[in-house]
């Protein structure tokens, strides 16, 4: 299966439900392995969007676009903690590192899972925002797949913006 | 005797998580230096000795495999088994961490087992 398939129009569109699929159970998996603890979906209503701490990691290649986790600091925190196996009054000088690196293994283990994909597409290192003043402008017109999550009962929204 | 082991990778929280999956491994690990970008990694290589370097591939300043290749140009580092954990998990990736000298590859996100398989026979290999 190639990255990307040829629409009617011609414009190269992405296989977004299946993707969709693929990135939630990357997502699954991280939290798993490398946070040692399970990430769940929301049952009926989406959980509000806190963006108080942000991460981004830039995807360049056959596929490019930029994946980002939004979640507030004590949820943050509460990853570090998990991820270092220390309270979370000792971890929230770690949250933005353990955020970053979250993003980056989502964003890895996600592209791992599309056939042909690894060797062609490459990713940034980490960029992490703290705060929840900004907006973000491309100059691309793309895809987009949203997905939240619940950790410890607080709110996980991981998106991927995919430009065409 | 306890395993000198260098980790070097740009996440301190994923320093520490290698370093407890080492020892959840059981391996007797004494002193366990850090470093967080591939030039750090070689000046602590320049003026110590290790029996383990395990090492990420993308990082900032200097990445994994120039910190690699430098490496095995050191009289007293060249012959230290070096294990690369990264999220860059291409197979070309992989060829040109080994082509250079990497004894084994491990990709994030992984488990501490998954650690134990690679480590473990890349130090028995060297014994």
């Amino acid at each position: 299966m190639s990255a990307f398939t040829s629409s009617p129009a011609g414009r190269n569109s992405p296989p977004l439900d299946s993707w969709r699929l693929l990135l939630r159970e990357a997502v699954k998996e991280v939290f798993s392995m490398m946070v040692g603890a399970e990430i769940s979906v929301p049952g009926q209503a989406d959980p509000p969007v806190v963006r108080e701490v942000t991460g981004m990691v830039g995807l360049a290649g056959e596929l490019c676009g930029v994946l980002c986790l939004r979640c507030s600091k004590s949820c943050a925190s509460k990853i570090a903690a998990k991820m270092l196996a220390v309270p979370v009054t000792e971890a929230a000088s770690h949250m933005s590192d353990a955020v970053g690196e979250i993003c980056n293994m989502v964003a890895g283990n996600f592209k791992a899972k599309i056939d042909g994909l690894q060797d062609k597409c490459m990713l940034s290192v980490p960029t992490i925002i703290i705060g929840g003043d900004y907006e973000v402008f491309s100059p691309a017109v793309g895809d987009r797949i949203e997905l939240p999550f619940l950790f410890e009962a607080e709110a996980i929204w991981i998106g991927l913006d995919v430009r065409s | 005797m306890s395993i000198r082991a260098l980790i070097v990778d740009d996440s301190s929280v994923m320093r520490k998580i290698v370093e407890r999956c080492l020892r959840q491994a059981g391996m007797d690990l004494g002193k366990v230096f850090e470093a967080s970008n591939g030039a750090e990694g070689l000046a602590l290589a320049s003026v110590n000795t290790f029996d383990l370097i395990l090492s990420d591939i993308n990082m900032p300043v200097m990445d994994g495999l120039e910190f690699v290749r430098r490496l095995k140009e050191m009289d007293n580092a060249k012959n230290v088994p070096i294990v690369m954990i990264t999220t860059e998990g291409g197979e070309k990736s992989v060829l040109e961490a080994l082509s250079l000298g990497a004894k084994g590859y491990i990709r994030k996100p992984f488990t501490p087992d998954q650690v134990k398989e690679h480590v473990i026979p890349v130090l028995r290999s060297q014994s």
